[in-house]
């Protein structure tokens, strides 16, 4: 019997897929004109919206619920409270998501189109004194279209004015003092940063001539009572400055310019520092602010309402506020950038239909971000911390508190706060794009994971150190000074890639969902626990990455030069 | 016969996969799954499709993946359809597809088929 073969693609084809055959001739005849637009089905367009929505939906998700979850498991589990208004904070949180999204999108459609033409023709256009003025509006632009830059208002509620009138009145009266500090330091930094990108400055003499002035500021507002409320406050708007919107914008300024005017140093570093100098200049300016207030204004504490209860003074108000705090944030930045790529480097605007969409769609999305920030996030960081002594003291408000003795409390306490660095840290989408430069840096030396355990360590230990500076209620100088002379000697005896390395790490670790929920969280502990202000967490977090990935650094540099010397 | 020898493949096509960024790993992966030895995914930048879907465009990536993979002729059918439904061609913007035939092609090849190809 002769045997047939039949091929099993052939069988396949013909059992399980129906093929047509079209010609292409029909979809595109030779008719010589263009074509119009694609006639789609609304279930099309729902297949063609939906991964696009989705896809951003779980980037920014993947970042916010983990630890939305944990802080609220952590309530309901380990000090058995229930989460206050949970519906409201559960669709703050979603809020918060969504309008992440939208803001992130708009960002990368509407705004950074404008950082890469301004970035690359600026420096080829114009001379080196207008490429840094325009730097410098720049960067206070782009702070103040910061989302967590919203976060400073939203923590003025939440102080005691009777206790810190100076600290109440920079975060609300005057809050736009403050604000504007912060932004003219961000503008300074990416001024500095493009003149150390032009002329390839090394990193380390820079941090020590902005370190030793800031910390001389900073024991001097030590001294006087009322300044010493905002140090804190100060150093923790280091942090607060270097987020999604500056660091690309200014970077892409900063970069097309050192291309254009080119130098001889290695160009394999190019681009860090600037996060550094972002994060130091701030605080010297806040401080600044905080001496010109207490010395030349007057300070108004009539305004009790504010701090009453938080929940209750949530209405349409926080959301026309929130809305009109997008506004101002967008408007200005997209003005300005409009007006440079027009009128100073006279391109024209490609795609601009695309371009309004992404500014109209940042525009909501950090509306949407900050009422979701004053509904979801900062209530629910606030309760959390102000539910946290309970663990280890008795509060009247709660029946069966303590709900551990005292040390296990306490233990709980700082189990709690590392925890909560750790995994906040590594959730952020920015430590891994740090982790494989800093691996593609060092040639392998300094692995990938190795980076983001360190970084997150880092994190993770700061914040446990600024809750314990909560709990025990010291003046923030006395963690402050110690730890930043612990960075500078470690920068003192490491190299020169390690210094910007370490620097920058710092900055990635305060996204725009880790600083609103940290301020909320210390201001939430320290009312609780009688501390006078709930700032300088994240000022904490801040330094202990810096000191660890400079440490882990010294430890492979010398286990680099071990194996090179065992080579020989 | 010269200086090595060079044993030539025969029987295969190219499938060329053109899709927005993001979407080649999924395609790749149902290829695989499907038998293919694996793929290359470049990335370029499309026009065209953007413009005419007028405001949805915005949701169609202008970056794009492009991804090649040689299959062998028995397997084309079967990739083919793979990457059709894993790439959701059959939706505006998705991108396109297509089949080139290869006329030769050289790799490592593994020893025991080398051996059975042998003339004995």
């Amino acid at each position: 019997m002769p045997v047939r073969t039949l091929k099993y693609s052939k069988f396949l084809k013909e059992t399980a897929t129906n093929y047509q055959y079209i010609s292409y001739n029909r979809l595109n005849p030779p008719s010589g004109s263009p074509h119009g637009a694609i006639n789609y089905s609304f279930q099309d367009a729902l297949r063609i919206i939906k991964p696009y929505i989705r896809s951003r939906w779980n980037e920014q998700m993947k970042v916010v619920m983990p630890i939305a979850a944990y802080l609220a498991l952590f309530q309901i589990i380990v000090l058995r409270q229930q989460v206050n208004e949970w519906v409201q904070v559960a669709l703050g949180i979603v809020s918060v998501i969504g309008g992440l999204m939208m803001f992130m999108e708009g960002l990368k459609l509407g705004l950074m189109p404008f950082g890469e033409t301004i970035g690359y023709y600026l420096p080829i256009k114009l001379g080196k004194r207008t490429v840094l003025s325009i730097a410098f509006i720049l960067g206070i632009g782009a702070t103040l279209a910061e989302p967590a830059i919203g976060v400073l208002k939203e923590a003025g509620r939440i102080v005691p004015p009777e206790k810190s009138p100076l600290l109440f009145a920079m975060l609300t009266n005057y809050s736009h003092i403050t604000v504007i500090a912060v932004a003219v330091g961000v503008g300074a930094a990416v001024m500095l940063g493009i003149l150390m990108f032009i002329y390839g400055w090394s990193l380390k003499p820079l941090i020590f001539s902005l370190l030793v002035p800031t910390a001389a500021l900073t024991i001097y507002a030590s001294t006087d009572p009322m300044l010493a409320d905002i140090i804190g406050l100060a150093w923790d708007c280091g942090a607060v400055t270097t987020g999604p919107v500056t660091v690309p914008l200014v970077l892409s300024l900063g970069i097309g310019t050192a291309g254009v005017i080119k130098h001889k140093h290695s160009k394999r570093l190019q681009g860090f520092g600037l996060v550094t100098l972002a994060s130091l200049f701030p605080i010297a300016t806040v401080l600044l602010a905080g001496i010109f207030i207490r010395h030349f204004l007057a300070l108004d504490i009539a305004e009790p309402s504010h701090t009453e209860n938080l929940i209750s003074s949530l209405s349409s108000s926080t959301i026309f506020e929130g809305i009109l705090l997008g506004i101002q944030a967008i408007i200005p930045l997209v003005a300005f950038l409009w007006i440079v790529q027009i009128a100073v480097i006279k391109e024209p605007i490609h795609n601009q239909g695309i371009i309004k969409y992404g500014i109209l769609l940042a525009l909501l999305g950090i509306s949407l971000f900050n009422i979701g920030l004053s509904y979801g996030l900062s209530p629910l960081g606030n309760q959390v911390g102000a539910l946290i002594p309970a663990a280890y003291s008795n509060i009247q408000s709660l029946e069966n508190s303590p709900f551990f003795s005292e040390s296990v409390g306490l233990w709980v306490c700082l189990l709690f706060a590392f925890f909560l660095g750790y995994g906040a840290t590594l959730a952020e989408p920015a430590l891994n794009a740090l982790g494989i430069t800093v691996e593609n840096l060092t040639n392998g030396a300094f692995r990938k994971p190795l980076v983001m355990i360190s970084v997150s360590f880092g994190v993770a230990f700061g914040l446990t150190i600024g809750v314990i500076k909560m709990i025990f209620n010291v003046p923030i100088v006395w963690f402050i000074i110690p730890t930043y002379l612990v960075a500078s000697i470690l920068t003192l005896l490491s190299d020169e890639r390690y210094v910007n390395l370490g620097w920058d790490s710092s900055g990635v670790t305060t996204g725009p969902i880790t600083v609103p929920l940290v301020i909320a969280l210390g201001l939430g502990l320290s009312n609780a626990s009688g501390a006078v202000d709930g700032f300088g967490i994240l000022a904490m977090a801040s330094v202990f990455p810096i000191i660890s990935v400079l440490s882990v650094g010294l430890y492979v540099r010398r286990m680099e030069r071990k194996k090179e010397l065992e080579g020989q | 016969m010269g200086k090595g020898n060079i044993t030539v493949l025969t029987d295969l096509n190219l499938i060329t996969c053109i899709v927005q960024k993001g979407a080649a790993d999924d395609i790749v992966k149902a290829a695989v799954a499907e038998g293919v030895q694996g793929g290359t995914i470049h990335y370029a930048r499309g026009t065209g499709i953007r413009e005419r879907l007028g405001i949805l465009g915005v949701a169609i990536e202008s970056e794009k993946e492009v991804i090649n993979i040689v299959v062998s002729t028995e397997m084309t059918d079967k990739i083919f359809e793979a990457i059709y439904f894993a790439g959701k061609l059959d939706t505006p913007g998705m991108g396109i597809m297509y089949v080139t035939p290869l006329t030769k092609a050289a790799t490592y090849i593994p020893p025991h088929l080398l051996r059975e190809n042998e003339p004995s």
